[in-house]
């Protein structure tokens, strides 16, 4: 919950950046942190899925040696389904979540229109921040 | 940040200034672009490269360099084994992105009538935009033999000829490619995505050559005024993004077990002649030979779109390679430093290779000259020929700049250029446009870059490479 009389910040913001596309993420747990990380990125690949799209589930299990490797990995996956199967995902449950692991499932659906690639997640200046209650990360795509 | 400008358009970061710095950082620049250097964080970044273990030299920043992750664009770092590490960030996810120029005998007062059908015909023969693989849907083994051959498996299969070959960077294919090295992910990505462009600032574009600068090297590289080229600017597509990816992810745990501390992740890195070093060097050079075969079909498919439109109109449409060059890769090179010959790895990220005259890895045909280097400008602007020289041999490990560089990040591009309007701009000064996606035009609004004359005029004044010819253009073809 956000305090009274002062709204929350966004779950994530594009900010500049020369060469690439940037994303300010934020959640108020690490899990909620990953769940905005996947929403900003279908937000940067312009996914607009097909409105009657048969619903298509895929399993996502990942181990790294830190949350900012696992996060990384995470939406290196996600971008993955994107290019190669033009999926994009709605939601996610997941089974496992630790922060050097996880095991989600993804539901979503074939694109109707992808209108970026993103050709890769980079590990530039990334580090998982905890202030106050909530996590926060800037993540850079090269695009 | 202390910063002394030690000669003509030559900057100078010394060692002194971080005391995580090995060697100085330099750069080059004139006074306008050395303040835009200093305006992002590419220097920075520079700084960053210069604490890499086994870095010789100096690291060096062209003028076209901008802020990127890691290392900035523009960037030139030499390491040296046994200490000399690679960092697959050094190169890119868009390992071996490079540019190849096609020349015609046509001029362009010749096919000024059939632009718009080239324009057209060029657009639907070679696939691009997101998403869009192609019709070559590569079998397991054929991706195998692309990544070990390179363009020689396209000339192989009749997209091309030997003469192309000849006049490619390394003749077309990286000798110890491994594609045992690739992962299946890689693989997956790669399969139906030979002879495709991609999307953002990738692209196809026919020019005329409006200047000749030098002459009796024109006349060598088989260039005149008024003539027709074409520029491909694409790389390893989704395959060599995915090298790069899992390269990074592997060598997190790999630079902590060698002890390395870092000022930024994205410039992991193992030593060159360790097992990860090796295995990712095998890796990317499969990457770099997948771009190399993915620019030869490409051109064998601008080809014949040339037959098919100007062939009926009895115009000559036949097109020679003039070179291909990548600007994004790592590469074992023998440079002289202190007065003794010494094998480097130089990583050049938004950077050309510039070997000057005499260089034993040029094409006969170039041997005695230098070699071409091909520097692509911003969307609607002018775009340069230039040739490597003894001096960039002496100064950067033999490299020069790889185009306008960046100025504007896409987002604030795409808040100030509208597509539309940038394309009817572009066609009222008679550029013909093909594009996929009108946002994607934006991000690539020549408002959003450098001016690629300056930054030419930078690498001349400098002696890193010298003007041929200038080139604008006439139709663009993109993602």
């Amino acid at each position: 919950m956000s305090p009274p009389g002062r709204s929350r910040p966004p779950a994530f913001e594009e900010v500049d950046h020369t060469a690439d596309r940037a994303l300010v993420v934020r959640g108020r747990s690490l899990e909620e942190l990953f769940r905005n990380a996947a929403c900003g990125m279908n937000r940067l690949l312009g996914f607009r899925p097909e409105p009657r799209g048969e619903r298509q589930t895929r399993r996502i299990d990942l181990e790294a040696i830190d949350p900012e490797s696992l996060l990384v990995s995470w939406l290196s996956e996600l971008a993955y389904f994107a290019e190669t199967e033009s999926l994009g995902f709605e939601r996610f449950e997941f089974e496992r979540f630790s922060p050097t692991a996880l095991s989600a499932v993804g539901f979503g659906r074939k694109a109707a229109e992808m209108e970026k690639a993103v050709k890769a997640v980079t590990y530039h200046n990334l580090a998982i921040r905890r202030e106050g209650g909530q996590y926060s990360a800037t993540i850079v795509f090269d695009v | 940040m202390e910063i002394r400008q030690i000669a003509p358009f030559l900057f100078e970061i010394p060692r002194s200034h971080r005391a995580d710095m090995r060697v100085p950082a330099r750069f080059y620049a004139d006074e306008a672009l050395a303040a835009a250097a200093r305006a992002d964080r590419s220097l920075e970044q520079l700084i960053n490269t210069a604490t890499l273990p086994g870095v010789v030299g100096h690291v060096l920043a062209m003028p076209d360099m901008h802020q990127g992750y890691g290392f900035p664009i523009g960037g030139v770092v030499a390491t040296e084994p046994p200490e000399g590490v690679i960092s697959p960030g050094g190169v890119g996810y868009d390992i071996n992105c490079g540019v190849r120029l096609l020349a015609g005998r046509m001029t362009a007062r010749e096919v000024s009538d059939h632009l718009e059908a080239l324009a057209s015909a060029l657009f639907s023969d070679c696939p691009s935009g997101v998403g869009r693989g192609g019709d070559l849907r590569l079998s397991g083994a054929e991706l195998d033999r692309v990544m070990g051959e390179g363009a020689r498996w396209a000339v192989r299969r009749g997209l091309g000829s030997a003469e192309d070959l000849e006049h490619t960077e390394e003749g077309g294919c990286l000798e110890g490619a491994d594609p045992g090295e690739v992962s299946d992910r890689a693989r997956s990505r790669g399969r139906d995505q030979m002879g495709t462009l991609g999307a953002g600032n990738h692209f196809i574009e026919v020019d005329r050559v409006e200047r000749i600068e030098d002459e009796a090297l024109a006349r060598r590289f088989g260039l005149f005024p008024d003539q027709i080229v074409v520029q491909i600017h694409c790389g390893s597509r989704g395959l060599g993004h995915q090298v790069c990816t899992d390269a990074v992810n592997r060598l997190q745990q790999a630079a902590r077990a060698y002890g390395y501390r870092l000022p930024d992740r994205e410039l992991v890195c193992a030593p060159v002649e360790s097992p990860e070093g090796r295995a990712y060097l095998a890796a990317m050079k499969a990457a770099a030979n997948y771009a190399f075969a993915n620019r030869q079909v490409l051109a064998h498919r601008i080809r014949g779109s040339f037959e098919r439109v100007l062939g009926p109109a009895g115009i000559p449409f036949q097109l020679f390679q003039l070179y291909d060059i990548a600007h994004n890769i790592a590469k074992m090179e023998t440079h002289e430093i202190e007065g003794r010959r010494r094998t480097l790895c130089v990583h050049r990220k938004g950077a050309t290779r510039a070997f000057g005259p005499g260089a034993p890895e040029l094409p006969a045909a170039f041997r005695d000259l230098g070699q071409p280097v091909l520097v692509p400008g911003s969307m609607g602007t002018s775009s340069w020929v230039l040739v490597g020289t003894a001096e960039a041999m002496r100064q950067t490990f033999g490299s020069s700049c790889h185009g306008a560089g960046r100025m504007l990040s896409r987002h604030q591009a795409k808040r100030n250029v509208q597509g539309a309007g940038l394309r009817r701009a572009l066609e009222e000064n008679g550029i013909r446009v093909r594009a996929g996606s009108l946002a994607g035009l934006a991000e690539e609004a020549p408002a959003a870059y450098k001016d690629v004359d300056r930054v030419v005029d930078i690498v001349h004044g400098a002696g890193i490479a010298r003007r041929v010819a200038r080139l604008v253009p006439l139709a663009v073809i993109k993602g």
